[in-house]
């Protein structure tokens, strides 16, 4: 299954991606912690966008539409929100964090219960990866993202993007890696083919860079459902309450009276 | 640094096997290579100094044969006592999966030997329960399986635990339905068609596509039979013919003008120019017993004196198909192509050339 994340809500971005040959799409939603009052909303379910999803080029099945939550963090009390026990965060399929800092970037490969590290394309890197906590985050089965669509906007954008991806590949060896776009209009999306054309760029090697857009996207996913499991074996879904029985009266309670 | 910027000047890997024989010689293995090759998508064959295309060829083309397309058919249903007695021991029969992609679904295809190849992804696989093997093409966390099934296979009786065991499998543990494409090749025997056996299904017959034109003013490099690897100013290489060939076909101008944005390609030399060359090309699920036919035809048409040297015929594969030559796995990394070109030659003999792309094995 090839995959995309776009940003922003665009049914048309969506029906680009199916003719493009996407078999699979997540759209995203960003939380920046530093503006105020970012509250994590609902995420928006398909069919609200699509009354009946389109059928992929090529084949005769319908696209998959995921949802996707990215929080930038800055801080170390952003992570906070990812312990809560609020149940929006728990309604997303993949949870994806931004990290800002040598420091958060750490956290997220050792701690965090996240899906996907973003890593920063579009300025020079403020700190230098090491490879312990990335071959943990390796071992945890998360994976780094890379974005493409900033290279297609910008020369210097497109710099940073391959000195960046290059400085992770010396250090994670091309595993784990997925590259998705960050499109918010039809005209930045690139079909599966060709990023995994792009990731050559990135140093990775040909296998590598097609299970960049295929096999490490499923496996995303599936780390995304194991967070709704225990330990990835055992999962509950909520039972619709019947309706009360009639007859039942409510327990009052008697006053007290005193003494 | 230097392993990344290495990659990126090496191509994908790709073959090209280059074979040369004559037709009428008793070892030639024209006719069984085309016959291992089971899916065919497009011929295309391309005759040059020829303006009206002679009637024997025509009859062979409008007689190529219709092939169907079952929507929604169960794969058990392939399995069938039936089905096996009715066609696939009777005949050829060929079935390919449509619309579906070998890197990303589960796809099938039934060869004419008889085997019935099924290639799933991993979360198919652990949920059919049949036996079969990881794909060649799948590195070390393996995405993709290849379930072999002989059809013809002795043991394969209607009561045997094998049979027993399949037909579970597809019709109870894990439904497979896909869309197929499906031709018989039998001769002359009576019995049902495939619109018959298959009417309960929306089965409908589609004529292959075909289309003719005739280019002006072809550039043609010069080569002779016998030197395949092609002489420095007298002939070109089979190579340099195999990519003007695909250029011609694509419709890809050949002078390198400067204005072309599209392709810098130039003709290889040493080269002629030819009046008139007739280009036709058949679109469809093409079985391999009528390419043979076409093939003969193109023989014989240097029976009589011709102004052309030489003819060529070219053979594209289904991109999305499980296997390629035989039973050799094929698999589609950037690009999905077999194909395989005949030239003949004045003379009768003739270069075969069989090209596969990244995640094919070598062509036999």
């Amino acid at each position: 299954m090839v995959f995309q994340s776009p940003f922003r809500l665009d049914p048309q971005t969506e029906t680009k991606c199916d003719w493009v040959g996407y078999s699979t799409v997540a759209i995203n939603h960003v939380i920046d912690f530093k503006e105020k009052k970012q509250e994590i909303v609902k995420p928006i379910s398909p069919s609200e966008l699509f009354p009946s999803l389109p059928i992929v080029q090529g084949k005769s099945k319908p696209i998959k539409i995921v949802t996707r939550l990215t929080l930038v963090v800055s801080d170390p009390s952003h992570c906070n929100v990812l312990r809560s026990t609020s149940t929006n965060i728990r309604l997303y399929d993949i949870i994806a964090v931004f990290p800002k800092t040598e420091k958060l970037f750490h956290v997220a490969c050792t701690n965090l219960d996240v899906d996907l590290i973003c890593i920063n394309v579009t300025e020079k890197l403020p700190f230098y990866f090491r490879r312990p906590p990335v071959n943990m985050a390796i071992d945890r089965g998360v994976y780094f993202e890379l974005l493409y669509t900033p290279a297609i906007k910008d020369s210097t954008m497109r710099r940073y993007t391959i000195s960046n991806a290059l400085s992770l590949m010396q250090i994670c060896k091309g595993k784990n890696i997925i590259i998705s776009s960050a499109a918010e209009r039809p005209l930045e999306l690139r079909g599966p083919y060709d990023v995994a054309n792009l990731g050559l760029l990135f140093g990775l090697s040909e296998s590598d860079a097609k299970a960049a857009i295929s096999t490490n996207c499923r496996a995303v996913l599936l780390h995304g459902e194991t967070r709704k499991t225990a330990f990835g074996v055992v999962y509950t879904k909520k039972t619709p309450r019947a309706s009360e029985e009639e007859g039942v009266l409510p327990v009052c309670k008697k006053a007290k009276t005193e003494v | 640094m230097s392993v990344p910027l290495r990659r990126l000047r090496e191509t994908p890997r790709h073959l090209l096997v280059c074979e040369k024989s004559h037709v009428r010689h008793e070892r030639s293995r024209h006719a069984a290579h085309v016959r291992s090759h089971a899916y065919n998508c497009r011929v295309s064959f391309l005759i040059p100094e020829c303006g009206i295309l002679p009637e024997a060829l025509k009859s062979v083309i409008t007689d190529i044969g219709e092939y169907y397309l079952v929507k929604n058919l169960s794969l058990h249903e392939l399995v069938t006592h039936e089905f096996i007695n009715t066609f696939v021991k009777k005949g050829s029969c060929y079935a390919l999966t449509y619309n579906t992609k070998i890197d990303q679904d589960n796809s099938a295809a039934l060869l004419p030997t008889g085997k019935l190849i099924i290639s799933v992804d991993k979360d198919t696989y652990e949920e059919l329960g049949l036996q079969g093997r990881p794909s060649q093409y799948s590195g070390k966390k393996v995405m993709r399986y290849i379930v072999t099934i002989d059809l013809t296979d002795s043991a394969f009786d209607p009561d045997s635990k094998k049979h027993k065991r399949v037909l579970w499998a597809l019709k109870e543990k894990k439904p497979l339905e896909f869309d197929f494409l499906l031709s018989w090749y039998n001769t002359g025997a009576e019995g049902s068609t495939l619109m018959s056996y298959f009417s309960k299904n929306q089965i409908q017959a589609h004529q292959p596509k075909t289309t003719f034109s005739t280019l002006r003013n072809l550039q043609c490099p010069v080569f002779h039979s016998n030197e395949l690897q092609g002489k420095l100013e007298e002939s070109c290489s089979a190579q340099e013919l195999f990519e003007w060939l695909g250029a011609v076909c694509n419709k890809v101008g050949l002078d390198n003008k400067s204005f072309s944005f599209l392709s810098t390609y130039c003709c290889p030399q040493p080269s002629t120019v030819v009046e008139q060359a007739y280009l036709c090309t058949i679109t469809g699920f093409i079985v391999p017993e009528k390419i043979i036919q076409l093939l003969e035809q193109l023989c014989c048409y240097f029976d009589e004196p011709k102004l052309a040297q030489w003819v060529t015929l070219t053979v594209h594969g289904f991109a999305d198909s499980p296997v390629s030559w035989r039973e050799s796995e094929h698999g589609f990394q950037k690009g999905g192509e077999n194909l395989y070109n005949f030239i003949v030659f004045r003379n009768l003999d003739y270069w075969l050339q069989m090209a596969v792309g990244a995640n094919d094995d070598c062509p036999p």
